[in-house]
């Protein structure tokens, strides 16, 4: 669709280095990020204290071409030492494809099935037809080992080591590209595992071991986290392979380069861990954007925020309030990946998704998508409305284009393809009204559920617009949730690249320990025990990773619940734990009892080592009058009216600047619009501000 | 059928309903105590209007979903529901469905307003509620023995629990802690259904809202006359056996006639066994949604579920058959085995119209399992006395899932009124005296044919401490039917190994064992289609409808053995 041509602009002056944190963060290396999307791979790096962008389009076919482009293009004037941190979709696409390597799967005899029965439900309650993803690894790929350990973690039946011998004769004839090992209750007592897993490795084998990778309980989670460590492996140490030497050549013969991956818990890790643990990288791109949306909001003074990440065929959104949520529950590609990632929700609409009228009248949107390929109408070659096609009939994306004019919309063809596709609609106008309706009632559903279905209540939160679409719908989608504040970053385009050069090394640790506990003075011995094991775990990790211990700052939380309940609340393991817990009940779900016993049931600790940081400058203020940014005002259709509206270029707007709705921002990679009844403001950071009363 | 509306604003408001359905499922999931409502996921959500007409479910238990609408109406006529009410029901002859199920009702009223304009209801499975079996769902030859029957009570009044109501229900179980946490998560889940509405009202008005419920309940209604329409005429029969009671020796008969005539369908039972003296007899409610839920999978899945939906469909369940018991009959069956069967039956008859459409039989059984007793590794109780503290565990077990035209079926899944989840091994053995041996699916129990049904289950629990057992299971003696010339599924086998002993049990039976006891449990397959020997059929035009000509009963050889 695009022509590979590289579009650079330069953002930013004055970045500063933050203080030197690491015995492996090189003060003289470039920094670099590199979020790989679905159109563009984005890159923001610093040079010569100045924060640049550099867009280069994607390869999804071997998504390393375009980062050898991008590395390339910022390096040819100069070689010299390199830090490339990567946002990668390599294992998400690697799962949703079925890409993976071979598996197999070694689990307590028995159980051999536990992957392929998963919880016993259809994902579609009414769907005579309904599917579910084929295990990862097939029948006979998964092996029963003769072991049994109880849930108090004692040995009921001994893993004998004629039994492990025998395991790893099959491997040999099996020949797989990894093995996964989860015995049940492995949380409890890991001995089996581990003996199970040294005699693999021993003989040669890419071993993923469930007690590492995820030791808590509930064993088809377990089992499938860790399958899907294993089935990405291969994939993930073959890609970060290719990055690394792609970085070394670009860094030149005498120069060193660093190469470090995005994790899905909104950290980073080294190359060599994340072939390691690519389960942990599955949402990678996606955390970019959070951290990003996180730091511009903390510039303009707001904790509590709503991401909405709107890109051309989905739409992520996520709620953080300070701090960044966490969950692990996440399911991927249909799959459950049980580690902590980012709470993330993606529901399938964006610029790209389709409309059309089902059978008994009622207009739908996605979750369909003319993709890069044919695209929208207005690209020239689709046949189907979208979203996008909606916008430029309304004239809110002005046909001058995006990109700053290298890429033309054709607005005549979208509305005679829009007319003949209107059905009983009265109007091409009123059926593009109809389609974005639609679609913003798909997107504030997903806002609810993470949101309002977890008790938090979208009014006291700023929504932070972002990627292609986001600014285009931000306000109309706050409107509804009525929300009164909308901020839109200085770059939607790179913002999840900014997020992930901001990045810190992060190490998640947990272990599942369920211990009673009345009162939080009383268990506080007992689970520093349990903190220290899994601590001194994370610390090793963080020390691989250049970290010392006294470099690294320890979040200690427990996964508590009353005695008796299924699902746990996090809460921080200080203080009175017990009494946090009680009040986070309440809050969550109106209630709390606190007659009622309450157990911990996991143990975890987060494990940071900083990084140095750029900061984004502060602007001098110009005046309110924002009339240098102004150009041809063009008509808009605002509530069923046409209206004269002004357009403002964004490049050209300036800190202090003020301006009311209805108005329409233009800017090289995204378009806001701002309804009547919004005013805008331009923040000392450039942000937008859009607020309504 | 004119088109006075927005087709926009009603794609929103069926967004809106729903969400609503959505939200207080999740609050009651997050909130309960229970295994069975938080990891087995054994409940439902809805909200209704002022008429009692169902506008959203969320996408919860078939089985539940379809007879909801009887537990408004029951609560309506029987309490006046004032704002900040809430009615408990569970009275399978005033509203509900079998005993362990009890439903919360509460009116939702907009800006005192005199009547309500909307209700909202969610109904949950308790693992226990009392009578004579630990976990409820054991034999029993009256519904006075199934456990505690309570009519529509307010269990919730202006905003505040009634006390005396919940210690008479608390008083009756035997896990009462268990209880409490689970009843007040389903007043939360309540009070979240009205906060939504109100929010709803208020931003919308009242008069959208009305004509957009309005609207919305035309919209299903035409959907399914459009489906309707391209089903040919015809009066489609079939029929399907239950194993027996568990008491009387015989099997039992359900017959159903589909009269199809342009946009209207009857779908009548006259013919079914009359209701008998075990636990397998389903009240009308049951029989209501499992005809719902047939029809509802012949349309698309973004359909609205309303109750408009049924407008066009008429049920005829004659009075005292198991397909519509009068009381005292008992009931705890009905509900998760008796409606299953229910569906096979609908399908059968179905599979003679719409052949490209229907699979065979599924395991057509839920695998009720129950054990209760004292759990040795906790502290005893000091009214229980003896041996460590009460226990009542209630699970359900998947089996395979009948072949599809061009598909096969799933094994080890849950299908048609049931969709809850399995517990894991971790929690289970955590929470109880039991130990699962050994869980996997039952290899070549999927009936042959050109496309196989999916395998069931093999699932073996230990008990670590003498536990009272109860089995309520079906398909042990009649295998689920193969369509089109596919085999039948393997029948299911329930067997106790005492002392390496193994021993035939029941298909429905309750019993004593001791610790060390293992029960064994192999599920079901689901029935293939379509004969092997026959040239590759095409799931799709009018080729393969022509192979089956109504009143050629291809399948029923295959389901008499």
């Amino acid at each position: 669709m695009f022509a590979h041509n590289a579009l650079r602009r330069r953002i930013c002056q004055d970045w500063q280095p933050a203080i030197q944190s690491s015995l492996l963060y090189n003060p003289a290396a470039m920094r670099l990020a590199i979020d790989t999307g679905g159109t563009f791979t984005d890159c923001v790096f610093v040079r010569d204290g100045q924060l640049e962008i550099l867009k280069v389009s994607s390869t999804p076919q071997n998504p390393a071409l375009a980062i050898r482009d991008a590395l390339a293009e910022i390096l040819k004037e100069a070689n010299g030492s390199l830090d490339v941190t990567c946002g990668t979709t390599v294992g998400t696409n690697a799962l949703l494809e079925r890409r993976g390597g071979r598996v197999a799967l070694v689990t307590t005899a028995g159980f051999e099935d536990v992957i392929e029965i998963g919880r016993q439900a259809r994902p579609r309650l009414y769907d005579l037809f309904v599917t579910r993803p084929e295990p990862l690894v097939p029948r006979e790929w998964r092996i029963g080992a003769e072991e049994r350990v109880a849930a108090d973690g004692k040995t009921l039946v001994p893993l004998a080591p004629g039994e492990t011998a025998r395991i790893v004769r099959r491997m040999v004839r099996l020949r797989p590209g990894a093995v996964a090992v989860c015995f049940l209750f492995s949380y409890a007592n890991p001995e089996h595992e581990r003996a199970m897993a040294r005699a693999l490795r021993r003989a040669g084998f890419v071993v993923s071991v469930s007690h590492e990778i995820l030791p808590e309980f509930r064993e088809f989670e377990r089992t499938a986290t860790t399958v899907i460590n294993a089935y990405l492996a291969p994939v993930m140490s073959r890609y970060l392979a290719e990055i690394e030497s792609h970085a070394a050549r670009a860094a030149g013969k005498r120069a060193k380069a660093q190469v470090r991956i995005m994790q899905s818990n909104g950290g980073i890790v080294s190359a060599r861990v994340a072939s390691r643990e690519p389960v942990r990288t599955i949402l990678s791109g996606p955390a970019g954007g959070i951290l990003g949306a996180q730091y511009v909001a903390q510039l303009a003074g707001f904790e509590q925020i709503i991401s909405f990440d709107m890109g051309g065929t989905s739409t992520d959104v996520a709620l953080l309030e300070g701090e960044r949520r966490t969950t692990n529950e996440s399911i991927v590609a249909d799959l459950p990946v049980a580690v902590p990632m980012l709470d993330i929700h993606t529901v399938g609409a964006g610029g790209g998704s389709l409309a059309r009228f089902d059978r008994a009248g009622a207009l739908r949107v996605g979750p369909e998508s003319a993709g890069a390929d044919p695209g929208p109408i207005c690209y020239g070659r689709g046949e189907q409305p979208t979203v996008t096609d909606a916008h430029v009939v309304l004239g809110r994306i002005p046909p001058g284009g995006l990109l700053g004019g290298a890429f033309q919309l054709d607005e005549a063809r979208a509305r005679r393809l829009m007319e003949k596709a209107r059905g009983k609609m009265r109007s091409v106008e009123a059926f593009a009204q109809g389609i974005l309706d639609v679609a913003n009632a798909t997107m504030e559903k997903a806002i609810r559920v993470i949101s309002v279905e977890r008790g938090y209540d979208p009014r006291d939160y700023t929504l932070v617009a972002f990627g292609g679409a986001g600014a285009l719908h931000g306000c109309e989608l706050a409107t509804a949730l009525r929300m009164s504040r909308v901020l839109v970053p200085k770059f939607p385009g790179a913002l999840s690249a900014l997020g992930i050069l901001r990045a810190d090394v992060v190490k998640d640790v947990s272990l599942t320990v369920r211990l009673a506990v009345e009162r939080a003075a009383d268990a506080t011995r007992e689970l520093r025990k349990q903190f220290a094991h899994i601590e001194s775990r994370g610390l090793r990790e963080m020390r691989g990773e250049g970290f010392s211990p006294r470099l690294v700052r320890i979040e200690r939380m427990l996964d508590m619940r009353y005695v008796g309940q299924a699902y746990e609340l996090t809460v921080a393991a200080e203080g009175d734990f017990v009494g946090a817990f009680h009040r986070a009940h309440e809050r969550r779900y109106g209630y709390a009892d606190p007659g009622r016993a309450v157990e911990a049931v996991n143990v975890r600790a987060r494990l940071t080592g900083a990084t140095p940081k750029p900061e984004l400058p502060k602007s001098r203020r110009a005046g309110a009058n924002p009339r240098a940014a102004l150009v041809e005002p063009r008509p808009v259709m605002i509530a069923r009216r046409r209206a004269r509206t002004a357009i403002y270029d964004r490049a050209r707007l300036r800190a202090g600047n003020r301006f009311a709705g209805p108005a329409v921002v233009v800017e090289y990679s995204a378009t806001t619009f701002v309804p009547p009844g919004w005013r805008g403001r331009v923040d000392a950071y450039e942000n937008m501000i859009l607020e309504t009363k | 059928m004119t088109q006075s509306f927005d087709p926009t604003r009603l794609e929103i408001f069926k967004n809106l309903f729903h969400s609503v359905a959505e939200e207080m499922g999740a609050a009651l999931r997050r909130v309960a105590f229970s295994p069975n409502i938080k990891e087995r996921r054994d409940y439902s959500c809805a909200v209704f209007n002022a008429a009692g007409d169902v506008l959203a479910m969320g996408d919860h238990m078939p089985v539940h979903l379809g007879s909801m609408p009887m537990s408004v109406q029951a609560a309506v006529q029987a309490l006046r529901l004032d704002p900040g009410d809430v009615a408990v029901l569970n009275d399978p002859y005033e509203g509900g469905t079998h005993l362990p199920d009890l439903t919360m009702v509460m009116p939702v009223y907009f800006r005192g307003a005199r009547a309500p304009m909307f209700y909202v209801a969610n109904r949950a499975h308790h693992a226990d509620i009392g009578g004579s079996q630990a976990g409820s769902m054991g034999l029993a030859r009256e519904v006075f023995q199934e456990g505690l029957r309570i009519p529509p009570v307010k269990i919730f009044r202006k905003g505040r629990v009634v006390k005396d109501v919940l210690a008479l229900i608390l008083r009756n179980v035997r896990t009462p802690r268990e209880r409490e946490g689970d009843l007040t998560s389903q007043i939360a889940a309540c009070r979240i259904g009205e906060r939504r509405l109100a929010e709803m009202v208020g931003k919308y008005g009242r008069r959208e809202v009305e004509t957009y419920e309005r609207h919305l309940l035309d919209y299903s209604a035409r959907t399914m006359r459009a489906m309707l329409r391209k089903i040919p005429d015809g009066t489609y029969r079939g029929e399907d056996f239950l194993d027996g009671d568990g008491i009387e020796p015989h099997r039992l008969r359900i017959a159903v006639a589909i009269r199809k005539r342009g946009t209207r369908v009857e779908v009548d039972f006259t013919g079914s066994a009359p209701q008998c003296a075990g636990s397998v007899n389903a009240v009308e409610a049951i029989t209501w949604s499992a005809v719902f839920y047939v029809f509802r999978c012949l349309l698309d899945e973004q359909v609205p579920a309303t109750s408009g939906l049924m407008r066009p469909v008429r049920v005829n369940a004659p009075a005292g058959t198991i397909v519509n018991a009068r009381p005292p009959a008992a009931v705890a069956g009905g509900n998760v085995e008796t409606s299953q069967r229910i569906v096979d039956t609908l399908f059968r008859a179905l599979a003679r119209a719409v052949p490209d459409r229907i699979p065979a039989a599924s395991q057509g059984t839920m695998n009720n399992l129950t054990f209760g007793g004292a759990d040795p590794r906790h502290a005893p109780r000091l009214r229980s006395g003896q041996g460590g503290a009460p226990f009542a565990y209630y699970e359900t077990i998947a089996g395979g899932m009948g072949a599809r035209p061009g598909l096969d079926g799933l094994s080890g899944i849950h299908t048609h009124m049931t969709n809850s989840l399995n517990s894991p091994v971790e929690v289970l053995e955590h929470a109880y005296p039991l130990r699962v041996r050994r869980y996997g699916l039952r290899r070549g129990s999927g009936g042959r044919g050109r496309w196989r049904g999916g395998d069931g289950v093999v699932r073996e629990i230990e008990l670590l401490a003498d536990a009272q057992v109860g089995l309520l299971c079906d398909r042990r003696a009649t295998a689920p039917y193969g369509l089109s010339g596919g085999a039948p599924g393997a029948k299911g086998k329930n067997e106790l190994v005492v002392n390496g002993k193994r021993k035939r049990l029941a298909a429905k039976c309750s019993f004593y064992a001791p610790a060390g006891a293992v029960v064994r449990v192999e599920t079901p397959g689901g029935g293939g289609l379509g004969s092997l020997a026959r040239a590759p059929m095409l799931s799709t035009g009018g080729l393969w409808v022509k192979k089956i000509s109504p009143g050629r009963r291809l399948e029923s050889r295959q389901s008499r053995n």
